[in-house]
C-alpha cells in the first residue's frame, strides 16, 4: 500500500491531488476493475454553552421547541451578531488536532437562500477565508492519511417539521445560531469502509478535544459524501454528493449503492450527470434532489457586521500547548504502560460514550479513571480490575461508566487493601459490590472493618479452627483427602471460605487444610 | 380643534388617553406636524414621564422611525413593519433616555433608510417646514427627524446617514446634522439597510446641542461588533486634540490662524447649482477673512464612489431586506386558496411583493444582481475597490493620521501638513418641490442627490452639515465639513465657527 506521507508537505494543491490519484488501491471484489472514490463535508455542532452569535444557550432535542431564542437568531430588525470566542477555541483546538493551518486571518460571510428554519435568510459561513486549511487525519485500520482541506465556522439552521395531518410546517428555532465546524475532506477514500471509519476517527478525536458530541443519532454530527468513480488507470469521474447522512451505517450503505449506480451508467455508456442527491433509507437507494442547472446562486457576500477575525500567534499557540491528548495519543500511552490491545480498546471504547463538557470542559470518561486510579499503582493491576471487576459488575446492573458512582479513591483504596493482603481477592470483590448496591460512598477500609474482613495476624489462629471446624463437619471427605484424593479438598476449601465469609485467603486455606490433613495421619 | 394626522391610525396612544391636557407636546405641534408629517408616532405622556435627571434632562428628541424602541412601533416607513413593535430599545434609546431625554415620538423616513427625499414613506412624504406651502421636500432618508427639529417640535433628532441621510435633509430643513465617524455610535437596534455603512446620527439647531448629545451616544457598545473600541477611540481622541491644538487655542481670540481648510476640486460638479457655490464662497471667504488658511484640494476618485456606493448600499439592502419574509414577524400575505407553495420562495414572494415598496424592491433587485457569481467580481468587488481607493484619497488629504490603520505612516513633512477638515457643499441644490420631475421620476437620476454625500459614508468619516443661509429662492443651503475618521469633534468645532459667521 503506498503511503501518501508526500502529501503532507505544503505542497500546492494541484501537485497534491496529482501524488494522490497515483494511491494504489486494492482490487474491490464489489466493483473489479473500478475506483470508488469519496470525499466527506462534515458538519459537527460546536459543543459551546451559548450560540455562535448570540447569548441563547444551545439545546439538546429534549427542549420544547422555540426556548433557546433570543431575537437575534429569530432575526428581529436591529440585532447584530457579536462572535462567541468560545466557538473559536473550539474550532481552532479542531484544527489543530487535525494538523491544519490556523489561518491568522479568517472572515465570515453571508450565504443566502430563502427557508422558514434560517430567519435572517442567510447563513453566516466562512466562504472565502476559513478559518484553517491543509490538515490530515490518519486512519490506523485502513493505514492511510485523509487530507482536510479546510474548516469553516458557520451557524446552524434551525428546524422545520411538516405535520402532514394538518398540513403545516411548524418551525422550532432552539437550534437556530448554534454554532457548526464544517470539516472538508478531500476525496482521499476509497471504500465506504475507509468513509467509515474516516467519521468515526473523527467523532472520536471531535470528542477527546471537546468540541463536539459528534452524535449523529442526536443530529450533532451531519455528514454530506462525494462519491465518484473510474476505471482504474483513469482519471477522476464525475461526482455526486449525496446529503444529509444521518448515521455511519446508512453513509457506508449509501456510497456502496451510490458506487454501484454510477458504476452501472458507465458501464452502459452513459455519462454520470454532477447533481445533489439524497439517500432513502428504506429502499436503501440514492435519488436525484437537484442537478447542476438548478444548483442555487447562493449570492455568497462579506458579513459588514462582522469584522475579520484575527488570531495572533501567541492565542493559537497558548491553545496548542493546552491540547487535550488525542485518541491515538491516548492509545499509544496505554500501550506503554502495559495494558493490553484489548484493554486499551475497551477503556477507550468507554471513553467515547463519556459526556463531553461545554465551552471544551474535558468530560472525564473511563481513560480519565484509569488514570487516576494507577496514580503510583501498578497499571495492570488496577486496569484488571476495572475491566473485569468494575465494568463486569455495572453491565450486571445494566447500568453504564457514565453512571457509576465507585469513585476514584474509593477504587483506588480497594485495591490497595487487596493488594497489600490486608484483605482478600473474594473480600475485595465482596466490598465492590456492596459499594455499587448501596451507592455507598464510604472507604473501602471503614467497610472493611465494619464488616470485619480484614486479614488480621490472629487470622492465623482463626483460619486454622475454621479448617478444624469443617474436618469435623465433614468427615467423609477429610478422610478421603488423607487417602489422597485431592479432587475433594476443592470442596473443603469451598466449605473454609464460606465459613470464613471470604476472609480466608484461598490458597492459604488450601495449605492449611493440607497441613492438617497430613498431619493427622 | 386639532386637525387630523396624515396617518391618524399610528396616534393609537393618543387615542388611547386621550390627547388633550396629557401631552407635554403643544397644540401647535400638533397642528405642525399636519402640515408636514414629521412624526409618525407620538409617545404617550406616561412613556414620557419616565424622563430621569440626567445631562439631557428636558431634551426633547425624536427617534427615526428606523430606530427600535421598545414602547411605540418601529415601522420604517414600511408596509412591511407597520405594526411591528420590537421588544427591545436600540442602544442609543437606552443612552437618551438613562441621560434623562424627554423622546417624543417617531420621526418619518424613507422606507428602511432607502432614499434621498423622503417620498418612499407608508406614511405619505414629509414636507419641509421652511415653507410648508410650497410644498418642497424635507430630504430624505432622515426627512422627518430634520423636518421636526426645522419646525421646533423638538430640540433634538436622531437619525440614520448610510449615504447621506442625515446631511441632505439637514441641508434641505436649514438644521445642522452630524454623521459621525462609523462605528462612534451603536448600531445596536438600528434596522440595517447597509450595515458597513448606516451610521445613528444627530440633528439640533445649534452644533453645541449636536456636540452635547453626541457626548451622551458616543459610547462604546459591545452589542454592537462594529463598534470602535476604547483604545481606538482614546488614540482617535489624543490625536484629534494634539491636530486642534494648532488652531483652537489662538480661535478664542477671533483668530483662525492655523486652520486648514481643504476645498475639494471634485465637489462642484455640473449638476451644482450656483447659488449653492455663491453661499459655500461667503462662508470661505468669511473663514478667510478670520485667518484660516483655504487650500485647494484634490480627491481623485470621487468620480466612481456614486456608483461603488449604489452597488454596496445595494448589495447589503438586498441581504439584510431577505429576512422580511412574512414568517417570524411583520406583514404575511397567505398564499392563496390552491397556491403553489412546494417552493419557499413562490410563499415568500407574496409577502415580499406587498410589503415592500418599489424602492426598497428596486433596490433589492440591484443588490441581489450584484452579488450572484457571474456579476460579483464585475460589481461587488470593483466597487470594494473604488472604496479602498476613496479611502486613501481622504488618508492622503488630512492632517491626522486615520487611527484605523495599523500601519504608523510617519508625520506628514513640514510642507505638506495636510488639511484639518474639508469644506465642501452638502447638496447639489436646495430643497426640490415634491411635484418636480425628479421625484416623479423613477429614474437614477435622484440617485445624483447623495453624489455629494457618499465618499464620507464610503469612507466611514465624520460630516456635519451646517447651514449657510439661504440660496436666491429663499430656501437654507447647507455646507459640509468633512473630517479624518475619530476626529467628530473637530467637525464640530469648525462647524461652532461657522455658525458663528453665518448671519
Amino acid at each position: 500500500m503506498l503511503r501518501v506521507g508526500q502529501c503532507l508537505l505544503p505542497l500546492s494543491r494541484s501537485y497534491c491531488r496529482c501524488v494522490h490519484t497515483t494511491r494504489l488501491v486494492k482490487e474491490d471484489p464489489r466493483w473489479p476493475g473500478w475506483n470508488v472514490v469519496v470525499g466527506i463535508e462534515v458538519h459537527a455542532q460546536i459543543k459551546s454553552r451559548q450560540k455562535l452569535f448570540s447569548h441563547a444557550l444551545t439545546s439538546d432535542l429534549s427542549e420544547p421547541p422555540n426556548t433557546h431564542v433570543v431575537s437575534f437568531d429569530a432575526a428581529f430588525p436591529g440585532t447584530l451578531p457579536r462572535l462567541n470566542p468560545k466557538c473559536v477555541e473550539l474550532g481552532v483546538r479542531t484544527a489543530i488536532a487535525l494538523n491544519c493551518q490556523v489561518q491568522r486571518r479568517s472572515a465570515f460571510d453571508r450565504k443566502h437562500y430563502f427557508y422558514p428554519d434560517l430567519p435572517s435568510g442567510y447563513q453566516i459561513t466562512q466562504h472565502y477565508a476559513p478559518l484553517a486549511t491543509d490538515g490530515t487525519l490518519r486512519l490506523s485500520e485502513e493505514d492511510a492519511v485523509v487530507r482536510i482541506k479546510q474548516i469553516q465556522l458557520e451557524q446552524d439552521t434551525g428546524k422545520t417539521t411538516f405535520d402532514p395531518r394538518r398540513r403545516i410546517s411548524t418551525i422550532d428555532l432552539n437550534r437556530a445560531g448554534t454554532g457548526l465546524m464544517e470539516i472538508v475532506s478531500e476525496p482521499d477514500l476509497r471504500s465506504p469502509e475507509e468513509a467509515g471509519e474516516y467519521v468515526r476517527a473523527l467523532q472520536a478525536l471531535l470528542r477527546s478535544v471537546g468540541s463536539s458530541d459528534g452524535n449523529m443519532e442526536q443530529g450533532s454530527l451531519r455528514c454530506d459524501v462525494n462519491v465518484s468513480v473510474n476505471r482504474q488507470h483513469e482519471s477522476l469521474g464525475t461526482r455526486c454528493e449525496i446529503k444529509n447522512l444521518n448515521s455511519v451505517k446508512f453513509m457506508m450503505v449509501a456510497i456502496t449503492c451510490e458506487a454501484f449506480r454510477q458504476i452501472e451508467l458507465l458501464e452502459k455508456g452513459l455519462p454520470v450527470i454532477q447533481e445533489t442527491r439524497g439517500f432513502d433509507e428504506a429502499s436503501a437507494a440514492t435519488f436525484s434532489l437537484r442537478n447542476k442547472e438548478d444548483a442555487p446562486d447562493y449570492r455568497y457576500m462579506p458579513d459588514p457586521n462582522l469584522p475579520p477575525l484575527l488570531l495572533d500567534q501567541t492565542y493559537i499557540n497558548t491553545i496548542r500547548q493546552s491540547m487535550p491528548e488525542l485518541p491515538q495519543e491516548t492509545r499509544s500511552r496505554l500501550l506503554a504502560q502495559g495494558l493490553s490491545e484489548r484493554d486499551a480498546d475497551v477503556l477507550m471504547a468507554i471513553d467515547m460514550g463519556r459526556e463531553v463538557g461545554y465551552d471544551g470542559v474535558l468530560g472525564h470518561g473511563a481513560v480519565a479513571y484509569f488514570d487516576t486510579v494507577s496514580r503510583g499503582r501498578d497499571p495492570k493491576v488496577v486496569v484488571n480490575w476495572i475491566t473485569h471487576e468494575l465494568l463486569g459488575q455495572l453491565a450486571l446492573r445494566k447500568e453504564t461508566f457514565k453512571e457509576n458512582r465507585f469513585s476514584t479513591e474509593q477504587l483506588g483504596e480497594l485495591i490497595d487493601l487487596v493488594q497489600s493482603k490486608r484483605i482478600t481477592g473474594t473480600s475485595g470483590r465482596m466490598l465492590l459490590r456492596h459499594i455499587l448496591t448501596h451507592g455507598s460512598s464510604e472507604m473501602p477500609s471503614k467497610l472493611a472493618e465494619k464488616m470485619s474482613l480484614f486479614v488480621s495476624a490472629s487470622d492465623s489462629t482463626s483460619l486454622e479452627t475454621w479448617c478444624k471446624e469443617v474436618i469435623e463437619a465433614l468427615p467423609e471427605e477429610a478422610q478421603a483427602v488423607r487417602n489422597g484424593n485431592m479432587n475433594v479438598l476443592n470442596k473443603l476449601v469451598g466449605r473454609v471460605m464460606k465459613t470464613s465469609k471470604g476472609r480466608a485467603d484461598a490458597k492459604a486455606v488450601r495449605n492449611a487444610l493440607q497441613d492438617l490433613l497430613s498431619t493427622k495421619m | 380643534m386639532l386637525r387630523p394626522l396624515r396617518c391618524s391610525g399610528h396616534l393609537r396612544a393618543l387615542n388611547i388617553l386621550g390627547y388633550h391636557a396629557r401631552l407635554i407636546t403643544s397644540q401647535a405641534t400638533y397642528d405642525k406636524n399636519a402640515d408636514i408629517n414629521a412624526l409618525v408616532f407620538t409617545a404617550s405622556e406616561t412613556a414620557r414621564k419616565s424622563v430621569g435627571t440626567g445631562p439631557l434632562r428636558e431634551v426633547s428628541v425624536a427617534v427615526k422611525d428606523n430606530i427600535c424602541t421598545s414602547d411605540m412601533p418601529t415601522s420604517c416607513s414600511s408596509p412591511m413593519l407597520r405594526n411591528f413593535h420590537s421588544p427591545f430599545d436600540a442602544t442609543v434609546v437606552q443612552l437618551l433616555r438613562s441621560a434623562g431625554a424627554d423622546i417624543i415620538g417617531k420621526a418619518n423616513c424613507d422606507e428602511f433608510g432607502m432614499g434621498s427625499l423622503n417620498v418612499y414613506s407608508v406614511h405619505g412624504p414629509v414636507v419641509n417646514p421652511h415653507e410648508p406651502n410650497e410644498r418642497r421636500s424635507a430630504g430624505g432618508s432622515s426627512g422627518g427627524s430634520a423636518a421636526a427639529v426645522a419646525a421646533g417640535m423638538c430640540d433634538v433628532s436622531l437619525g440614520t446617514d448610510t449615504g447621506g441621510s442625515i446631511r441632505l435633509p439637514a441641508a434641505y430643513c436649514g438644521v445642522v446634522g452630524l454623521k459621525p465617524s462609523y462605528g462612534v455610535i451603536s448600531r445596536w437596534g438600528v434596522v440595517s439597510f447597509a450595515d458597513s455603512l448606516d451610521c445613528v446620527g444627530i440633528m439640533a439647531r445649534s452644533v453645541k446641542q449636536v456636540q452635547r448629545v453626541f457626548g451622551t451616544l458616543g459610547q462604546y457598545d459591545y452589542r454592537d461588533p462594529s463598534a470602535a473600541t476604547p483604545e481606538t477611540r482614546e488614540k482617535a481622541s489624543q490625536a484629534c486634540s494634539r491636530s486642534m491644538q494648532e488652531w483652537l487655542s489662538i480661535s478664542q481670540g477671533g483668530s483662525l490662524q492655523g486652520l486648514r481648510i481643504g476645498i475639494p476640486q471634485e465637489y462642484f460638479p455640473a449638476e451644482l447649482s450656483s447659488s449653492i457655490t455663491e453661499s459655500l464662497r461667503h462662508v470661505i471667504d468669511a473663514l478667510q477673512s478670520r485667518g484660516a488658511q483655504v487650500i485647494p484640494v484634490s480627491l481623485p476618485s470621487t468620480p466612481y464612489a456614486l456608483s461603488a456606493y449604489y452597488v454596496i448600499a445595494s448589495a447589503e439592502a438586498s441581504s439584510n431586506m431577505a429576512r422580511y419574509d412574512g414568517v417570524e414577524y411583520g406583514l404575511r400575505v397567505d398564499p392563496p386558496p390552491g397556491a403553489d407553495t412546494t417552493k419557499t420562495a413562490n410563499v415568500y414572494a407574496l409577502t415580499r411583493s406587498k410589503g415592500f415598496g418599489k424602492e426598497v424592491q428596486r433596490r433589492i433587485l440591484l443588490g441581489a444582481y450584484a452579488l450572484t457569481a457571474d456579476a460579483f467580481d464585475n460589481y461587488f468587488l470593483q466597487a470594494q475597490r473604488v472604496r479602498k481607493l476613496i479611502r486613501a484619497d481622504f488618508n492622503k488629504i488630512f492632517h491626522v493620521a486615520n487611527p484605523l490603520n495599523s500601519t504608523h505612516s510617519p508625520e506628514p513633512q513640514s510642507e505638506v501638513r495636510g488639511v484639518h477638515v474639508l469644506l465642501h457643499p452638502s447638496a447639489i441644490r436646495t430643497a426640490p418641490p415634491l411635484d418636480d420631475a425628479l421625484i416623479r421620476d423613477d429614474g437614477l437620476e435622484a440617485y445624483v442627490q447623495d453624489v455629494l454625500t457618499v465618499p464620507a459614508s464610503l469612507a466611514g468619516l465624520p460630516a456635519l452639515n451646517v447651514p449657510a443661509g439661504l440660496a436666491e429662492d429663499g430656501w437654507p443651503v447647507g455646507v459640509s465639513v468633512v473630517a479624518q475618521w475619530g476626529c467628530d469633534e473637530m467637525a464640530m468645532e469648525v462647524g461652532k465657527i461657522i455658525q458663528e459667521i453665518v448671519p
